[in-house]
Order: C-alpha cells, then sequence, then structure tokens
C-alpha cells in the first residue's frame, strides 16, 4: 500500500518527459487526444504510466479512454489495492 | 513462378525455419511456429471457412491485432481462394466512434460475408457489425484454432485473381482497395527478395514491428517470407511504439539481418537510444535497414547511422526505398551495398524552371534522397501531363509499370482509371531520374503521410471549415517536411478577432479528431489563398506559398495591400480586445 497516486500530476510529468510538452491546465476532464500530440507521443505517454505503475492497459481498452480522467479510471481498475486522488 | 498458395505448400517438412511471435505466450515468452506448422494451422483456418460455406472470391474481413492469431486466418483465406481484407485493429486512444466509422465505410465497399476477429476485440466491435448488411457471420480467431475435420485442397487460383483488398488510407473519406493480384504478388515478392535482398532463408533472418494490415508488413514480412522461407522475429507494433528501442534488442538477440520501417522509426529510435543500450547492442550482422513508406528525410538517416555506428551498424545497411501499395509494395530499391546517396539539387531552378540541376557555390539547396532503380521486367518514367516522358532531371509524375502492377482500386473504375493509365500506374508522386536512379521530391496526390500512415486532407479540412472563425470551405491542410515525419500545416482565412485562440481551438479538433499533431496554423486574411478559374482551393500552390512565405500576401481580388491592412488593422483590434477583457478579468 504505497501513497495516493494522482494521475493528473503524474501526466503532467509524463508530456513533459515524453514529447517534452508542459501542460500546467491539465484538468481531469480534459481530452488527452485533444492536447496536440500525435498517436505516437500518446502510445509513449500510455507506456510511461504503464512503466512507472506496473502494469498492463489492454490494447482494446485504449479506445474507450478519452479524458484524462478516463484514463486514471482504467489505471484504478487495474491497480485496485492502490489509492488514487480524486 | 509458383503463387503464394502453392509456395506456401511447399512449407511442409519445414521444421527449422518460421516466425517467432515477440511475448505470445505471456511476458518474455515468445511463440516460434515453423513454416510446416504455419501451413497445418492455415489449412485449418481454410477448413472453417469452408465450413461456414465461404466460396472462391468471397471476401474476408480481418480485424486482429496479434500477429500470430492474424497470419493463420489470412493465409487460410488465401488457400481456399477467398479473398481477405485486412484492417487496422481498434488500438489508439479514445478514438472508438471514428474507427467504427471507417470500419463501416470500408467494409460497405468490401462487402465480406464473414468478419474474422478475436473475441475480446469483438467486444468493441459488434455495433459496428449490424451496420455491415453483407457481414453473415463473425468468427472468433479461438474458434479457427479448434479442430476442423479434413483439409481442404489448395486452390488452384490463377495470376489475374484477386489475392486481397489492401484498404490504403487511415481516414473515413474516401476509402480505395487496392486489389493485389496472385501475379503481383508473385512478381513483386520475387523482386524485393530475390533482386532487391538477394535474401536467403539459410543465412538471413528478419525482425519487424510493421502492422500486418499494412503493405509493408504484410507482403514484406509475411507473405515473401513464406515464398522464401525466411524466418521472421515480429515484434507487436504496439509494443514498438511504446518502447522503440525494443526493435534494436530484438535484432541484436536474433542476430538478424532484415528489417524495414518507415523514417519517423528511425527518428524514434534515435531518439529513444540510450548510450548503455547502443554500447551493449551488436549490430554488425544488419545487412538491410530498408527504408520506406514515407518521404526519406536524409538528415534523420544520418542520425540514425550516427547514434548506431558504435554497435558496429555498417553505413551500407541501410537500404532507401520507393514504392506503394497500387504497386503491390515495392518499386524500386537501392541496390546493396551502396551507401546512403542524396542529390544537392537548386532550390530556385526546381521551384522556377521544374528541373534538378546539382547546385553550386553555396546557393540554396533541395537535398534529395536517391530511392535507388526498379527491378528487371519493371519500368519508371517520369512524366509531363500529357503524357510525355521527359529526360534526365526535369522534374514530373513519377510513373511505373511491370508485372507488379496491381489490378487498380476495387469496385472503383474512376479511381483505377485516374491512376492506371495507358499501361501506366501513375504513382502521384513528383520527381525526377538520374540515370536509372529514380528520386521522389513531391507529391501531385492529395495525400498526408504521418508516420508510415496516410490521410486525406480532405476530410480535416471538413473538421477545420466546421470551426467558428474559419471562413467557410477555406481551409487547406498539406504537410511540410519535418524531421521525424511530414508535419501538418492547416491554412485558413479567417477575420482574426482572436487569431492565438482560433489556432488553438484548430490545434485541439484536428488532434482529438484524427490524432495527428498540427505543426503549424497559418491564418490569413479572406480572400488571399489561391483559388483555381473554377473556384476550387488550390493545395499545391497554397503549399508552395506558404514554403516560400508569401503566403497570405496575395488578393484574389482587388488590392493586395489593402486587403492585408484590412487584416491587419482586425487583428489589432482583436488583440485589444482580448487585453481589456483580460483586464477586466473576463
Amino acid at each position: 500500500m504505497g501513497e495516493s497516486i494522482d494521475v493528473v500530476e503524474m501526466f503532467k510529468q509524463a508530456a513533459f518527459e515524453v514529447d517534452n510538452r508542459r501542460l500546467p491546465d491539465l484538468k481531469p476532464q480534459t481530452v488527452i487526444t485533444a492536447l496536440g500530440m500525435d498517436s505516437v507521443a500518446i502510445m509513449e505517454l500510455v507506456a510511461w504510466f504503464e512503466e512507472k505503475l506496473g502494469v498492463r492497459i489492454p490494447d482494446e481498452q485504449l479506445s474507450k479512454i478519452r479524458t484524462v480522467k478516463d484514463l486514471r479510471d482504467t489505471i484504478a481498475r487495474l491497480l485496485p489495492d492502490r489509492q488514487f486522488a480524486a | 513462378m509458383i503463387g503464394v498458395v502453392p509456395a506456401l505448400n511447399a512449407c511442409e517438412g519445414e521444421h527449422s525455419r518460421g516466425f517467432t511471435f515477440l511475448g505470445a505466450k505471456g511476458p518474455g515468452e515468445d511463440l516460434f511456429v515453423s513454416f510446416h506448422d504455419l501451413r497445418l494451422s492455415a489449412q485449418r483456418r481454410a477448413a472453417h471457412y469452408a465450413a461456414a460455406g465461404l466460396r472462391r472470391g468471397d471476401r474476408v474481413a480481418l480485424v486482429v491485432p496479434e500477429g500470430e492469431h492474424f497470419i493463420p486466418a489470412f493465409l487460410g483465406a488465401l488457400w481456399g481462394g477467398l479473398i481477405p481484407v485486412p484492417l487496422y485493429p481498434p488500438v489508439s486512444l479514445g478514438k472508438l466512434d471514428a474507427f467504427m466509422d471507417a470500419l463501416v465505410g470500408i467494409l460497405n465497399i468490401a462487402r465480406p460475408r464473414v468478419l474474422v476477429t478475436t473475441e475480446r476485440v469483438g467486444k468493441v466491435l459488434w455495433s459496428a457489425v449490424g451496420r455491415i448488411a453483407s457481414i453473415e457471420k463473425v468468427i472468433t480467431t479461438e474458434e479457427l484454432a479448434k479442430d476442423a475435420g479434413s483439409f481442404p485442397a489448395a486452390a488452384d487460383v490463377r495470376d489475374d485473381e484477386i489475392a486481397f483488398l489492401q484498404f490504403t488510407s487511415g481516414s473515413t473519406a474516401l476509402p480505395k482497395g487496392v486489389m493485389v493480384t496472385h501475379g503481383s504478388l508473385a512478381a513483386n515478392c520475387r523482386a524485393i527478395i530475390r533482386e532487391g535482398l538477394e535474401a536467403d532463408g539459410a543465412k538471413d533472418k528478419a525482425v519487424s514491428w510493421l502492422p500486418l494490415y499494412h503493405d509493408m508488413g504484410l507482403i514484406g514480412f509475411v507473405i515473401a517470407p513464406v515464398w522464401y522461407r525466411i524466418s521472421v522475429v515480429f515484434i507487436p507494433t504496439m509494443s514498438f511504439i511504446k518502447n522503440a528501442t525494443l526493435w534494436m534488442e530484438t535484432i541484436h538477440k536474433h542476430r538478424a539481418t532484415l528489417s524495414f520501417a518507415p523514417n519517423f522509426a528511425y527518428a524514434l529510435v534515435t531518439k529513444r537510444a540510450k548510450p548503455e543500450q547502443i554500447a551493449r547492442w551488436d549490430l554488425s550482422q544488419m545487412r538491410v535497414f530498408g527504408c520506406g513508406a514515407e518521404p526519406i528525410n536524409p538528415g534523420t538517416m544520418r542520425a540514425f547511422l550516427q547514434a548506431m555506428a558504435p554497435a558496429g551498424l555498417k553505413p551500407e545497411a541501410l537500404l532507401p526505398c520507393y514504392g506503394m501499395a497500387e504497386a503491390t509494395l515495392a518499386i524500386s530499391f537501392v541496390p546493396l551495398e551502396e551507401p546512403l546517396q542524396t542529390d544537392r539539387i537548386n532550390a530556385e531552378r526546381y521551384h522556377a524552371d521544374h528541373e534538378a540541376t546539382p547546385v553550386s557555390n553555396g546557393s540554396a539547396f533541395l537535398e534529395v534522397v536517391s530511392c535507388g532503380r526498379t527491378f528487371v521486367g519493371h519500368e519508371v518514367t517520369v512524366q509531363d501531363d500529357d503524357g510525355r516522358i521527359l529526360p534526365d532531371r526535369h522534374i514530373g509524375g513519377i510513373c511505373f509499370r511491370g508485372p507488379s502492377l496491381t489490378a487498380g482500386y476495387w469496385e472503383n473504375p474512376e479511381a483505377t482509371q485516374a491512376a492506371f493509365r495507358d499501361g501506366w500506374l501513375h504513382t502521384g508522386d513528383l520527381g525526377y531520374k538520374v540515370g536509372d536512379r529514380v528520386f521522389v521530391s513531391g507529391r501531385i496526390k492529395d495525400i498526408l503521410i504521418v508516420n508510415g500512415r496516410n490521410y486525406h486532407p480532405q476530410g480535416i479540412e471538413w473538421l477545420v471549415n466546421e470551426i467558428p472563425g474559419v471562413r467557410k470551405g477555406s481551409s487547406v491542410v498539406f504537410t511540410r517536411p519535418g524531421a521525424a515525419s511530414e508535419e501538418i500545416v492547416v491554412a485558413a482565412e479567417a477575420r482574426a478577432d482572436d487569431a492565438a485562440a482560433l489556432k488553438a481551438q484548430i490545434v485541439a479538433r484536428v488532434s482529438e479528431e484524427f490524432q495527428l499533431a498540427v505543426s503549424d496554423v497559418a491564418l490569413v486574411p479572406p480572400g488571399t489563398l489561391p483559388k483555381t478559374s473554377s473556384g476550387k482551393l488550390q493545395r499545391r500552390k497554397t503549399r508552395e506559398q506558404y514554403l516560400n512565405g508569401s503566403i497570405g500576401r496575395t488578393s484574389r481580388v482587388g488590392s493586395t495591400r489593402l486587403a492585408v491592412a484590412k487584416h491587419l488593422a482586425l487583428s489589432l483590434v482583436g488583440r485589444a480586445r482580448h487585453e481589456v477583457r483580460k483586464l477586466l478579468g473576463g
């Protein structure tokens, strides 16, 4: 049981590391694909989360993830024992 | 020459060579399928198709992400003389609705009787199936793997029969299915393996992460290797995208000698590979790193060679090539052992006189990569608009003919006639020849190629036209050269009330809808984008104006200066308003 996971903050860090993007205004309801990243950068970002959290998001679930909150919820379902920031 | 089905049949007894699927048995556990077993599993699928009542010429749609399931399902369809239609699976972020629309659009043209998918993907696809009238049955790859009784005999197909349909564009607009015939497949596979690569299954081994619904992945790394029994290691495409260094890691581990990818992949792996990884890799055995499927950036190629030099990569392993689905796959290859060759041509003369003159004394130049020469029995020419063959170093449309030509587009005589004229495939690419060498320098056809995938500009323009603030029907989408891949530019006429906000909105909408990063938005005053006499926007001319910096400076009607002055004035008013609002905290 670690400390709670803040997907929004992690996302900001991932976007910077993967695509050199600063996203100070990112919110849970931000639509990920509207951030102006191309599909390769987005998948690299997903991989960044998978590596950091030790999860594997099944490919066919990706098409249902639109917002940062969707990503958070998907990861939360894969890690039922962890706490997530709202 | 024998066809692909007899070639598959001849795999009987080949137990040592075959296909390896990375991680297919679980994390870190690879699956090896010998060519002997691949033949059996294709026969088993063919038996299932026959039992489902499918007959020669019936289409079978395949939406199967995993190579180990896709390949037997695809080869099984060929075995029975069916026409497989490979399609990309729904694996990008948040795009389910757009994916479904594209799938329905394509399949209502291809009209398959059966859709083959996996149990997991099937759960996502069910709502689309109801919108495709021709589909009688969905069969899962799990069902196809079960016992099926006696195997049917291999279909005795003719050379002019369709082997499969290759849909070429990633967007909903105007899906076109290239009819790859058994004859064109045989000719192109022979050209690639024997002539282009001089490959030998006893010595060579290939590595591919390319998607299998794409011509380079499917023909180059599945069909041709089956023909010549060359072992291949498949990396799931998604695993490569998530971790590009896995590509080099796998080549190193398997002592592979052959691999191909589009330009963007070379940029990505150069960016991601860490010095300590490169120091550990041995790439000295690599004979061919092929690069095709999108424009080749000489800077990307040099950076890749330089980055991988410590791993022992030979510079001459890099093999630029040129091709397209309409030509089955390959049109030209750089000869083996020939190092990267580029041509530096005078930029001014290229644009003004349409000639590729070698540059002298420091004037502005364009650097074009040599894409090598075409194959025996095939011919490449450069033609002007009237079909006259142009001499060396004159820019024109690149044309191709020979036994690798496909039969055109499925049930689309209009598009077929436009591209396949007078015995030539008019590729839609712009270029020139020097001796037998082909140089691709630009494009006539309206296609955007990003990360190896084709997009039609029309779909994106329709979307931009709907954004409030953009003058209706005034947007033009094109690409400019970029380091990793082509970069998307949107030009639109707009009344610049708040140009920054409108630009941001255009970037966000295009990215959301197409997952394409827009690199620049050029907002210009109304009435300044170039149009034809019949009032149609001119993409090529707009692009030219954008690249030489004159975009938005010439009015179609009235005084140029006046329009520009009005635009400036309006944008100043807009900015002032914006500042006032900010002051007021609104």
